[in-house]
């Protein structure tokens, strides 16, 4: 009987052979974790209950510092303060001021094909982009700092096949709603989504990325992706570490399988209040807007900041609206800088800001009542942009462009 | 040893994908005192909600109980107010581990949405793996992660490690 990614991941972790729905203890390749309050501001305190005066293999963790930065507010300078006292009393390895770490950490080399990750962010189902196997265990990080192990169920598979090319104007984001659409926002339920066939051949590592960033609101564990040639030329020159590529058998057992055309998915929008509401852009066309949100872990690279530039290029955005540009990394910054497109950006009337989580949950770009937002943030609920108030739409950054053009919504293709 | 669990049924909740965070409302998930939080946990449901339920009582959900981005301050009101237990359809992955975590038991059981009422009793029999509703429909649950067992036992997450894992 043959096995899916994730089970391949998890059994290589293992050392023994592990399928659907066995428990067992892993060794994670990485623990992630960032300066959240009541997360890794509380790791300390929960190491002394515990009578744990050091961490053991620390090369085995990474700290990221980009909630809250710029710090708003003492209490959460503070959060910064105690990050990096933890990291630096454990010798662990900690980022700052270079990003958003799901973005950072695979930039910087360290996740390939095949590595067995956790973090208590869902999001880290981001790192699947590249054949890993990147879990959200939430409050368990503590397992893995005081034993190094963490208790996990194999998760079942999803199986996503692609086929077909996307339309133009027609995106990543599009694709990941569209199967929550299709699928309901329970058709991943506990399981892992593996992405693979020939139209996942056809979509970029942006693309990729920005769909398994999304895997939690199809009630997924996480996703993974098939790896190519892409993934290698993602890799060249940075991985840290050697890899193969990690490919499900012939005979591997899905819990569900979907077949999607991508030809047949088109713009769509993430309705308030929830991340399950996925609705067709027609029937929002006109809709005031207020704001756009470019940006993000799921977001915020250079190809989605050249969709905005398709459309905006020698243009400006409507009188009234605002647009806030957010690179995912500094490392990415650097490059809109250096090719133009941070200068071209900023000439349709976008304000371009430093790498950081905070627009994404409100910390900063704060909205108030009655206004409503598109944004690439991973999303809507009420009070995600800070006020409960206020409307969120998430779409892709071409149909962000191509709204705040008019300041209503529009489907891009008729701009493009 | 793990806990007896028996209970009434304090609400059932008959949404799929229910969002948790509707439990306080959304704009009151970043409270931080326990009493406020008591006080405006399922009022939008039950006004009286805190003052007729009993420590033990238990809930129900539908399929993806969990489902959305789960704060943690609506299973704080919750606990404090004595519930430990969910049983429901199915959970959301990310909500089960938070709350187990918090050594909330989450148990899966199918067909339970059609088979109660508000203020049914339920028991749960671990070792036979199944629910017993007002002492007389049977109903079989998916199998529980020794995981969530040992942790449900030991209280907590940070009790679980130190007891079963160092």
């Amino acid at each position: 009987m043959g096995q899916t990614i994730i089970e391949k991941i998890l059994s290589q972790n293992l050392g023994r052979t592990v399928r659907a729905g066995d428990e067992a203890l892993f060794e994670p390749d990485l623990t992630i974790a960032y300066d959240y309050p009541g997360y890794i501001d509380s790791y300390e305190r929960q190491l002394e209950e515990l009578k744990c005066l050091t961490v053991n293999k620390p090369e085995k963790f990474m700290f990221f510092i980009d909630h809250f930065n710029p710090a708003g507010d003492t209490k959460y300078r503070e959060v910064h303060v105690k990050t990096r006292s933890f990291a630096k009393r454990c010798n662990i390895r900690l980022y700052e001021d270079v990003g958003i770490g799901h973005q950072v950490i695979m930039e910087e080399g360290y996740i390939v094909p095949g590595m067995m990750v956790i973090h208590f962010d869902g999001h880290v189902s981001t790192l699947g982009a590249l054949g890993a196997g990147a879990i959200s265990v939430r409050n368990a990080v503590i397992e893995a700092l005081a034993t190094n192990k963490v208790s996990i169920v194999v998760p079942g598979t999803l199986r996503v096949n692609l086929t077909g090319k996307l339309e133009k104007g027609v995106t990543a984001r599009d694709v990941f709603h569209t199967l929550v659409r299709r699928l309901g926002p329970s058709g991943g339920c506990s399981l892992c989504i593996e992405f693979g066939g020939e139209g996942l051949r056809e979509l970029s590592m942006d693309d990729r990325i920005t769909m398994c960033n999304q895997a939690m609101f199809l009630s997924a564990v996480t996703a993974v992706c098939e790896q190519d040639d892409k993934t290698d030329a993602f890799l060249a020159g940075t991985a840290r570490r050697e890899y193969t590529h990690v490919t499900p058998d012939k005979d591997a057992v899905y819990a569900k399988e979907y077949t999607l055309d991508l030809s047949t998915v088109a713009p769509v929008l993430v309705a308030p209040p929830s991340s399950a509401n996925t609705v067709d852009i027609a029937d929002y066309e006109g809709m005031k807007v207020d704001i756009g949100y470019v940006g993000s872990c799921a977001s915020g690279r250079v190809s989605d900041f050249r969709q905005v530039l398709e459309i905006l290029e020698g243009k400006h955005i409507a009188a009234g609206t605002h647009m806030y540009a957010v690179p995912a990394s500094v490392k990415l910054q650097k490059e809109l800088a250096a090719n133009g497109m941070m200068g071209r950006l900023i000439d349709t009337g976008a304000c371009v800001y430093y790498p950081s989580c905070d627009f994404c949950y409100g910390m900063l770009g704060t909205m108030t009542a009655g206004e409503v937002a598109l944004s690439t943030g991973t999303l809507n609920i009420p009070g995600r942009m800070g006020c409960t108030k206020a409307d969120i739409y998430t779409a892709s950054p071409y149909t962000i462009a191509a709204s705040l053009l008019y300041g209503k919504v529009t489907d891009p293709r008729k701009v493009l | 040893m793990l806990p007896k669990v028996k209970g009434r049924i304090a609400w059932v909740f008959e949404e799929p994908n229910y969002d948790i965070d509707n439990i306080v409302g959304v704009a009151n998930i970043k409270l931080s005192d326990i009493e406020q939080m008591k006080k405006v946990c399922m009022s939008d449901y039950d006004p009286d909600f805190a003052q007729v339920v009993q420590d033990g009582d238990v809930l129900v959900g539908a399929e993806n109980f969990g489902y959305g981005h789960p704060h943690y301050v609506a299973f704080k009101a919750l606990r404090a107010l004595g519930i430990r237990t969910v049983f429901a359809e199915s959970f959301n992955p990310s909500f089960y581990k938070g709350e187990v975590a918090n050594g909330v038991a989450l148990i899966e059981v199918p067909g339970i949405l059609d088979a109660v009422k508000r203020w049914d009793t339920v028991e749960l029999d671990w070792e036979a793996n199944r629910v017993v509703i007002n002492g007389q429909r049977v109903l079989t649950c998916n199998p529980v992660p020794q995981r969530t067992k040992d942790i449900v036992e030991c209280g907590s997450l940070i009790n679980y490690i130190r007891e079963k894992r160092m």
